[in-house]
């Protein structure tokens, strides 16, 4: 499972590096999404993991990800000003 | 307004969290040496910190370690843990704010599962070893440490009645044996606890806390209504330091030959 994950937390081009260093690059090898244990995208610029599975973003603040469920934002959001 | 545990447990001990990390009963201890024995023993690898608090198991693992991700609810204890790291240059611990029962990483990707004083605020222990077992390898090792009920109802209502005063998100501390029982119903291989004492200095276990005054006066009127068996488990102190059982316990996820 840790393969897959690796495969898909690849920064999206175009990012600073300041934005992308904000997380330790190790840490987004083995994240996965609370809920459905499906992999995650990272989203550099928003800061923020994204679980498609789950329709959530997790934030990430001050370098650390809050992979809680309450604290995450819903996508259907995006969906809806889309 | 209603708030979820998980939140509560994350505000008790944000505002708090430094309290922890400087905690000599929390950075110091035989399961402690114990602890950094057994994992140094194995190959480096993967540690999960489970409940880090102040993140003296990612500190004493840190040398024994490939990599350590520490893991807590509370996002201002992490970024407590995070700041001690860099001051140690202990660069392979990694920070990550989440649920004990709903762990955000995949099957079989550490080497070893610690956890310390953390377990008696999980809102559901079985879910939390379920996720322990699920995350380590096949050759994987958890390692709990926690205090522990005595067992026997007088003194096990008297311990969890003082922890729930001094700390609201309190939820159970387990006897030894409704351990052995939930990790082999996790599907875990628990092998026999090792026990412990942890002496507790009142004045700085409900400062750590931040205990407001109504419920430390609960806590010392307990103590003086308790019959014989409570006060001489507990040994009580005069100003209310009192003596607590602990345990570490290792569970490996294959059975060992």
């Amino acid at each position: 499972m840790s393969d897959h994950g690796e495969a898909s937390l690849v920064p999206v081009p175009g990012d600073s590096i300041a934005e992308v260093s904000r997380i330790d690059p190790r840490l987004l090898e083995i994240l996965v999404c609370p809920l459905t244990k499906t992999t995650l995208e990272y989203n550099a610029a928003t800061q923020e993991l994204v679980s498609r599975a789950a329709r959530l973003a997790y934030p990430i603040r001050d370098g650390i990800p809050i992979m809680l469920p309450e604290e995450a934002r819903p996508l259907d959001e995006d969906v809806r000003l889309g | 307004m209603t708030r979820s545990h998980e939140s509560l447990v994350a505000a008790q001990f944000g505002a708090h969290a430094q309290a922890y990390v400087e905690s000599k009963d929390h950075a110091q201890g035989a399961d402690l040496e114990r602890l950094a024995a057994l994992v140094a023993a194995r190959p480096p690898g993967r540690v999960l910190d489970l409940g880090c608090g102040g993140g003296h198991v990612s500190f004493t693992l840190a040398p024994h370690a490939r990599e350590i991700v520490a893991y807590d609810l509370s996002p201002d204890m992490l970024a407590a843990v995070a700041g001690v790291a860099a001051d140690r240059g202990l660069r392979n611990i990694v920070t990550e704010c989440g649920a004990a029962e709903a762990l955000p990483f995949p099957d079989e990707s550490f080497d070893v599962v610690a956890s310390r004083y953390s377990a008696h605020h999980w809102r559901d222990l079985a879910a939390g070893l379920a996720g322990i077992r699920r995350v380590l390898k096949p050759d994987g090792m958890a390692i709990i440490m926690d205090v522990v009920s005595p067992g026997e109802a007088l003194r096990d209502t008297f311990l969890q009645s003082v922890e729930l005063l001094r700390d609201p998100t309190h939820v159970r501390d387990y006897a030894p044996d409704e351990w052995i029982r939930a990790l082999r119903a996790a599907g875990l291989h628990p092998m026999a606890p090792v026990p412990a004492r942890l002496r507790l200095h009142f004045a700085t276990w409900i400062a750590r806390s931040g205990t407001p005054d109504v419920q430390v006066q609960a806590i010392l009127a307990l103590q003086g209504h308790m019959p014989k068996p409570v006060t001489d488990h507990f040994a009580f102190e005069p100003d209310g330091t009192m003596t607590v059982d602990t345990m570490m316990i290792e569970a490996t996820r294959e059975a060992v030959a």
